[in-house]
């Protein structure tokens, strides 16, 4: 396999992890999170940071569960106070918020600078570490999607899918629609910290530019592309984005077009996606699986 | 069974909705509460699930202060039955899924024996088991949600309008199962109206509310019976 097609698959399983945590929240609790570039600049920033302090590699991963923890807890706690349709803009807000902060604090993140030269996952297995990077991610994926499908088959995720249609009929049954939330949005957040500490570690390289809004935007072009509530969807539809931006610079090449060309042409791709699902086919090419079984 | 003293409660930070209202059911007894629009009929029924914290006065149910405690924990550890007024099934849910989803905490065993007497109980029900309750008519679907509340044997049911948007037929059969309900399993139901007359008939006793207070409590018998009180807060005119 070339060293290419490595790299497209490896960023699709890390960009897969985050589609199933955006799709665990606005998929199956309808809980419509546009700032989920946040959750996973908690990863980036967790291991960026001990790499800067010169803090044990071993400790991003716990650094990063702990800002991603305490990330999924504010957010949820801001949804008690906010209707659905102002929280999303508030999360939007705060992942602005929180990249701005990456931008100016730069004696703690090393500012528009960023945070460069963090180990390489698997250097010292030259020339197969691209192969072994791309085994990690795939098994964390898998983890993840495993992960994914026993919480929403599980009475929890039954009580999931209720906050989603009927919250207030969902309360009336004797669901905590607090504590669901709370634990989706940590759960999630978790989930999108991780693959930000493994993008960090693919990269290298931790930077406030990994933290854009767009980037949340391509996210939710995945989850709408594969099939909003079908998790193996949304896997689809991450490597369906990343193999389509891969071949963006290739085009432009063709075509002999500018530069500026490709990086245009993913934002219209990422917004014409979004826009063309959502008018010809809303419920994606993997619709959600309704009727399934819950655990009980 | 419910004993509501002095409440006081409203929304946000808005003026009090409820202005000290005291109000109680007892086991065995179906009482409604009717008045005006806006006069604060429902307020009072969410205040009494727990949707809604008192701003002071309290709720008590089996005796025990449960003015803080949220509907679900109602639901779960107290016993109690809520039936909202709209949006009171899971419309891509078939019938089947709807009413099993009321017997959250309960084993299979009694999710089944419950279900089989729910569905001699309602017909209606039973010869749509496997439908999307998408597909039911409106009092189909406040049947589906009484059904539901049933499932787990509450001792207290909570109705919020089980009559909106109903036909004149359907009305009838809906205050028919209420009262079946109160008469055969000796519940204390509580039962917010705006049909007036139709609750009167079936109910034991009844609160009138205006701006927040209770104008008229008294059994439902008496109040049918008095003309001036019709006139005054029932409508105006006999059924």
């Amino acid at each position: 396999m070339s060293d290419f097609l490595i790299h497209v698959i490896s960023v699709s399983c890390i960009y897969g992890i985050l589609a199933l945590s955006l799709n665990l929240q606005a998929g199956f609790t309808g809980l419509m999170n546009f700032g989920l570039i946040a959750m996973f600049g908690c990863g980036v920033y967790g291991a960026g940071l001990v790499h800067r302090f010169g803090l044990p590699v071993a400790l991003g991963p716990a650094l990063a569960l702990i800002l991603a923890v305490l990330m999924g807890l504010f957010l949820a706690r801001l949804g008690r106070r906010l209707s659905t349709d102002y929280w999303g803009i508030a999360t939007l807000s705060i992942a602005e918020i929180a990249r701005i902060f990456a931008t100016n604090l730069e004696p703690l993140t090393g500012g528009a600078q960023g945070i460069s030269g963090l180990p390489l996952l698997f250097s010292g297995l030259r020339p197969w570490d691209g192969a072994a990077r791309l085994a990690l991610f795939a098994v964390i994926l898998g983890v993840a999607w495993l992960i994914c499908e026993r919480l929403v088959r599980s009475n929890f995720g039954l009580g999931m899918k209720l906050i989603r249609e009927e919250p207030q009929l969902a309360r009336a049954l004797g669901y905590d629609i607090d504590r669901i939330r709370s634990t989706v949005m940590v759960i999630a957040s978790v989930i999108a910290a991780v693959a930000g500490v493994l993008y960090a570690h693919y990269l290298s390289f931790v930077g406030p530019e990994l933290l854009l809004a767009p980037e949340t935007f391509l996210i939710w072009a995945m989850v709408i592309i594969g099939g909003i509530a079908n998790n193996r969807g949304v896997i689809a539809g991450a490597f369906a984005m990343q193999f389509m931006m891969a071949y963006v610079p290739f085009v432009k090449d063709y075509f002999a077009l500018p530069s500026d060309f490709v990086a245009a042409a993913r934002l219209m791709l990422s917004g014409g996606v979004i826009l063309g699902f959502l008018l010809l086919r809303p419920q994606g090419i993997f619709p959600e699986r309704v009727g399934g079984r819950h655990d009980h | 069974m419910i004993e509501a003293q002095d409440l006081r409660a409203g929304y946000g930070d808005g003026a009090d909705i409820l202005n000290g209202i005291s109000l109680t059911a007892g086991r065995k007894e179906l009482v409604t509460i009717l008045g005006p629009n806006g006069c604060g009929k429902s307020t009072l029924l969410k205040t009494i699930a727990g949707y809604l914290k008192p701003r002071s006065g309290g709720v008590k149910m089996h005796g025990k202060d449960v003015s803080t405690v949220p509907i679900h924990e109602k639901v779960r550890h107290h016993r109690v039955g809520y039936v909202p007024q709209t949006d009171n099934v899971f419309r891509s849910l078939t019938v089947a899924e709807n009413l099993r989803l009321g017997a959250r905490g309960l084993d299979r065993a009694t999710t089944a024996r419950r279900y089989d007497a729910l569905m001699e109980q309602y017909p209606v029900l039973a010869s749509k088991q496997g439908r999307k309750a998408s597909a039911l008519s409106g009092g189909e679907r406040q049947i589906l949600s009484l059904a539901r509340a049933l499932i787990a044997e509450p001792e207290i049911l909570l109705l919020d309008e089980p009559s909106a948007g109903l036909s004149p037929l359907m009305l009838h059969e809906v205050f028919d199962a209420i009262a079946g309900i109160r008469d055969s399993q000796g519940m204390c139901i509580v039962m917010v109206e705006q049909n007036a007359f139709e609750a009167l008939g079936v109910a034991d006793r009844a609160y009138v509310l205006s701006l927040g207070q209770v104008a008229i409590h008294a059994p439902a018998r008496d109040l049918l019976a008095d003309p001036a009180m019709r006139a005054l807060y029932l409508g105006g005119h006999v059924a």
